[in-house]
């Protein structure tokens, strides 16, 4: 690990892949299978595209537990020129040593702040894709220099312009898109730096007054000079388990609309239970039309917090089946994702876990009952071997099923590794399991491309379609290690739809907004715009949704978050489109 | 990363024991020697057993008169050790190696299978599994652990006849009938599942983790008030097979961690004696480790010897000045003991040197409260809750410092506010109604409520004395002397019946007040009664 960075010239990197222009042969699916036997599925552009970050986690050799927990990483499109941007945390040193005593300095300590970088995505008139990104934090004004954790994106302002939360070890920051390309740290005055160690957070409408509130998950109480030494069995130094401290509770503010937030957690009923929270989902699980929050806790119990649709929120992970594993342990829950993987109307969870433990694949009935199927489901045998933090649900090859992918890594050290004398020997691959359509998951990682096989110290990971050719991307952040971006080959093959929510006063995205697309053949695919989710990170909030190889523009029907449903008829497929609330065609909230 | 080039580090290149991940074939030709890893980062002790064994293997590997089941034992040995103290990949090949010699010794794929368990490698641990149960076919452990792995694969139609092979030799299993609850909820089976988690609960009621799943087979047949109440029942632990050779294994290692990882686990099992010893023999290892010392204290006070504890958290505390928990727990043993001005100072140096440490101030502000310091208790219940709002006892606290200070009505809006934030509490319900039936200010008292409360809490809760004399006062504030009368005697007779023959006498006040019709307005005569200590 630290791994010096290769000095790879900033070129743009020019793809030789079609985009949606519907104007050549769709591979069918055996075609799209056979391809993806030969060709990696996704290929690392980082260096190439100029996206070239290395994080800093400050480790000395005093094992601080924070170390081992960012970074979290966003994508967003801060600019609004239709591409999505990457914003990434920076660490700094713990404890009194100077940076000199780090194990890996920084090349540029003076660099050592969260960093936004612009996708000036360059599409050209064939169809071809020059990625290239251009470090703009200086201009933006983004000036976070605590020791980040995660980020969280939403347009809290209302004003357009999508907005950056960057949680801490410490106090949180806040910072107001300026629609200018430079953003204000407004923290203060909001009201939501909150205090001790926050992981991740999500902005969601959960009182339904068109205004986007912020839910932040808040892990331990730990203070630096505090800090628990542990050891292994073989008596050498290792970083601690949770429990060793206290969990923080987890904090809901509710957006008063005027730049100010209030901290509603008791009156949200929601002050009363906790854990070290690390994952967070928001997304309406019980069908009633209202979002709801689940909270991934590390060694607790997980909560499922249901909207009462009166401005509090009920627990309901434990008897729901949500809380624990099928064997009613408290699992490390890392990585959370919901979405609809059975395409039976409902919201699933996914959640990533320790090595040992397994991943949870919780299945939703239709009204927040859960059961646990990892087993059964394929995924738990393959993850086993894997500590797993961030993670989605994505169409990898748009075949209209939602696959998995995550991002891994170790949390304890191998101690043989160590006996080699390898740094910080937490690295493992990443995985990717695609959903065969029939209730099962095949983990198709060797087919995923080298990038899989590279083992990281994976943490965050934002999912969105960076290239805006049709398919999800990956952006990973590496505890001490390069920022990975994982350009998806496979997914533009095969028919897509691109959807981008919008309000009706604002043009903010709909962030918890509920897709149906119903297809010619009768199938419809439920999706969900959302920027939260998978660990520590923001994810592109536009919908997107393989259509297989259907090729008749569907039917698009919108349950808005504050409860209308819209409907939409022929929408265009391999290309992104902007529905905006009003704009449609009013219909009832039919069935999920 | 280069490695720095120590003898033992060159006799480690390119010899790992056995160096490839396939069994050897039987002859000692087969066999590469063996070397151990870099032990620098290892206690001294650990390195010392290891390096030990590693002698004693090389020694034997040297004899050249050594049988193969002898060699393979001493690799087995090596192995062991590897594994106790994590080095799992030079474990394996060592186990590997000794599987090579001695093919029919059922112990190395035994601890082959827990290894590739440890790394998550099921099939691998499955395959090993197997391979033991073939040398030893009705192995109860085995048998439960290639059951779990089977159903780690989503294969509970496996994992069900080992488990039921369990049965037939051990009708009583806990573990088995766990197993098969297990499975049978794999396979949606609810009915099924409830049969057999039933059983296994009734087997091993002390085993709590059986609720959980139990709750959801219920669940999933339907029967959601039995859910609840088994989801209400649950908690953590673990139900394992009698399993000699681990046992065997987790004793090996002779590190300060290990013991107090055995230690750890004995407090768990709530085996105070055990607990003591492990502890013990890990501070003879790490002398200067304070959180040994704490943790021998803790168990030696739970084992009834407080004295004996606070020498242990006083050690701790001499090797570490600011340790807050050896200073929460002398805080507690000085209250306990009758010592406010030491327990207040240990506490208070709890919460200085740990400001996140809820409890210290929880039990800090307790102790300021029962001294006549009432009021600076307050911000400390306060501060309590911010920091953890689940616990009940800081509200709780904060109400009856309030009552202390006879600022009723506070009190009772306070302990209003914490029914609606703790609904699962019924002590802030028997807490208001002493308020309502008899607190000394007219603006607080309010006889109907407390009816209403009582009533709600005899709906949920069995007659004990103190609800007698509850319902004493509220019928007496009422006007309802006699029966104020009668409960007052039923709930005297029932402390004496109860062997409380002092708690009787506290009564006869009230009873003798009822008897003149005039009302209690004394809510509590020794609130310890109801905060014990």
């Amino acid at each position: 690990m630290g791994s010096p960075e290769r000095a790879v010239p900033a070129l743009a990197l020019t793809f030789a892949l079609l985009a949606g222009c519907g104007d050549r042969p769709r591979a069918t699916r055996a075609d799209a299978a056979d391809a993806g036997r030969d060709q990696p599925w996704f290929i690392d552009a980082a260096p190439q595209s100029g996206l070239i970050f290395t994080h800093f986690n400050g480790m000395s050799g005093d094992f601080y537990y924070p170390e081992i927990m960012p970074p979290g990483v966003a994508l967003f499109d801060y600019d609004n020129d239709g591409d999505l941007d990457v914003f990434i945390v920076q660490g700094r040193m713990l404890g009194d040593k100077p940076l000199g005593a780090a194990m890996f300095p920084p090349r540029d300590p003076s660099s050592l702040r969260g960093r936004l970088f612009r996708n000036d995505l360059e599409i050209h008139a064939d169809g071809t894709r020059t990625l290239h990104f251009t470090d703009v934090t200086e201009l933006s004004g983004i000036d976070a220099r605590g020791y980040g954790m995660g980020a969280a994106v939403g347009d809290f302002d209302n004003d357009g312009c999508a907005d950056l939360y960057v949680t801490n070890l410490g106090s949180n920051q806040l910072f107001r898109n300026n629609c200018d390309g430079t953003f204000t740290d407004v923290t203060k005055a909001s009201g939501t730096a909150g205090s001790g160690w926050s992981v991740s957070a999500a902005f969601v409408d959960f009182d339904r007054d068109g205004r986007l509130d912020l839910f932040v998950g808040h892990y331990l109480n730990y203070r630096v000079t505090e800090n628990i030494q542990c050891f292994g069995m073989a008596g050498g130094p290792d970083y601690c388990p949770p429990h060793v401290y206290t969990a923080q509770p987890s904090r809901l503010y509710r957006n008063n609309g005027n730049g100010t937030f209030t901290d509603v957690t008791a009156a949200a009923g929601m002050a009363g239970e906790f854990g070290p929270a690390l994952g967070v989902a928001t997304a309406d699980f019980n069908g009633d039309g209202w979002i709801d929050i689940y909270v991934a806790n590390d060694g607790q119990p997980n909560q499922l917090w249901i909207n009462q649709r009166n401005g509090t929120f009920k627990n309901a992970a434990l008897l729901a089946g949500a809380a624990l594993s099928a064997d009613g342990e408290a699992k490390s829950s890392m990585g959370v994702d919901a979405g609809d993987f059975d395409n039976d109307g409902d919201e699933d969870l996914f959640i990533t876990e320790l090595t040992g433990q397994g991943v949870d694949l919780y299945v939703n009935n239709g009204s927040g009952v859960f059961e646990e199927q990892s087993a059964r489901t394929g995924l738990r045998l393959a993850s086993l071997p894997s500590t797993g933090f961030g993670t989605a649900w994505l169409d990898v090859d748009n075949d209209g099923w939602l696959d998995l992918l995550t991002v891994n890594g170790a949390v304890t050290q191998n101690v043989g590794a160590v006996a080699r004398h390898e740094t910080f020997s937490l690295q493992q691959r990443k995985q990717l399991f695609r959903n065969t359509g029939q209730g099962r998951f095949e983990e198709v990682t060797e087919r995923a491309g080298a990038v899989f096989r590279q083992a990281d110290v994976s943490r965050g990971a934002a999912f969105g379609d960076i290239d805006n050719d049709g398919d999800i991307d990956v952006v990973v952040g590496t505890a001490s290690g390069p920022l990975r971006l994982f350009v998806n080959n496979v997914g533009q093959r095969k028919h897509w739809i691109g959807l981008r929510l919008v309000g009706q006063q604002t043009r903010r995205d709909m962030l918890g907004a509920r897709v149906a697309i119903v297809r010619s053949d009768g199938v419809t695919v439920w999706r969900r715009s959302r920027s939260d989710g998978s660990y520590a990170s923001a994810n592109d909030p536009r919908v997107l949704a393989g259509l297989g190889d259907s090729s008749t523009p569907p039917t698009v029907r919108v349950l808005w978050p504050d409860g209308r449903a819209e409907q939409w008829r022929g929408v265009a497929i391999d290309r992104y489109t902007t529905l905006q609330q009003g704009s449609g065609t009013a219909t009832e909230r039919a069935g999920r | 990363m280069s490695g720095r080039a120590t003898p033992i580090a060159l006799l480690a290149l390119s010899l790992s024991c056995g160096g490839s991940r396939e069994p050897m074939p039987p002859g000692r030709h087969a066999l590469r020697p063996v070397a151990l890893p870099d032990l620098s980062r290892a206690s001294e002790s650990v390195a010392r057993q290891l390096r030990d064994a590693h002698v004693s293997l090389t020694r034997t590997l040297a004899e050249v008169s050594r049988t193969d089941a002898e060699l393979g034992r001493a690799y087995g040995q090596m192995a062991m050790l590897l594994m106790a103290a994590e080095y799992r990949d030079e474990a394996e090949a060592c186990f590997l190696d000794a599987q090579g010699l001695a093919p029919d010794e059922v112990r190395w794929p035994y601890y082959l299978g827990h290894l590739y368990k440890a790394r998550g490698e099921t099939l691998k641990s499955a395959a090993a599994f197997a391979q033991a149960l073939r040398l030893q076919p009705d192995d109860p452990p085995t048998l439960v652990w290639l059951a779990n792995a089977y159903l780690d694969q989503g294969r509970p139609e496996a994992a069900e006849p080992l488990l039921n092979k369990v049965l037939a030799q051990q009708p009583r299993s806990a573990v088995a009938l766990f197993g098969l609850g297990r499975a049978a909820l794999a396979r949606s089976d609810y009915r099924g599942a409830v049969q057999r988690l039933e059983q296994a609960l009734s087997l091993a009621p002390q085993a709590a983790l059986i609720q959980y799943p139990l709750a959801l087979a219920y669940r999933g047949a339907g029967d959601l008030d039995k859910a609840e109440a088994h989801m209400r029942q649950r908690g953590p632990g673990e139900l394992r097979p009698p399993d000699p050779l681990m046992l065997e294994l987790d004793r090996l290692l002779e590190s300060a961690v290990a013991y107090e990882v055995r230690g750890a686990k004995a407090l768990d099992d709530r085996d105070w004696k055990a607990a003591a010893a492990s502890f013990r023999k890990g501070i003879e290892l790490a002398p200067n480790e304070p959180s040994l010392h704490h943790k021998l204290g803790t168990a030696l006070f739970m084992s009834g010897d407080a004295r004996g504890a606070s020498e242990q958290f006083e050690a701790a505390l001499r090797l570490s000045p600011t340790f807050a928990k050896a200073h929460y727990s002398l805080g507690v043993i000085m209250g306990a003991s009758g010592r406010p001005r030491e327990a207040i100072q240990h506490l208070s140096a709890a919460v200085r040197d740990d400001p996140t440490y809820a409890e210290a101030r929880l039990r800090l502000g307790d102790v300021l409260r029962r001294s006549g310091r009432a009021a600076e208790s307050l911000p400390l219940y306060e501060q309590a809750e911010t920091l953890d709002p689940r616990t009940a006892d800081a509200p709780l606290g904060y109400a009856l410092a309030l009552v202390t200070l006879r600022r009723y009505q506070d009190a009772r809006a306070r302990l209003i506010a914490a029914m609606d934030g703790h609904p699962d509490y019924a002590v802030f319900a028997h807490t208001l109604v002493r308020l309502l039936a008899a607190a000394p200010d007219d603006r607080v008292r309010d006889g109907r409520a407390a009816m209403t409360l009582m009533q709600q809490l005899l709906a949920k809760e069995p007659q004990t004395p103190e609800i007698d004399e509850v319902m004493a006062m509220t019928l007496a504030e009422l006007g309802q002397y006699g029966e104020a009368i009668t409960r007052q005697r039923e709930a005297m007779a029932a402390a004496e019946r109860a062997g409380r023959p002092d708690r009787a006498r506290q009564m006869a006040a009230n009873l003798a007040l009822y008897e003149r019709h005039l009302p209690c307005r004394t809510p509590w005569t020794d609130e310890d009664a109801l905060m014990p200590w």
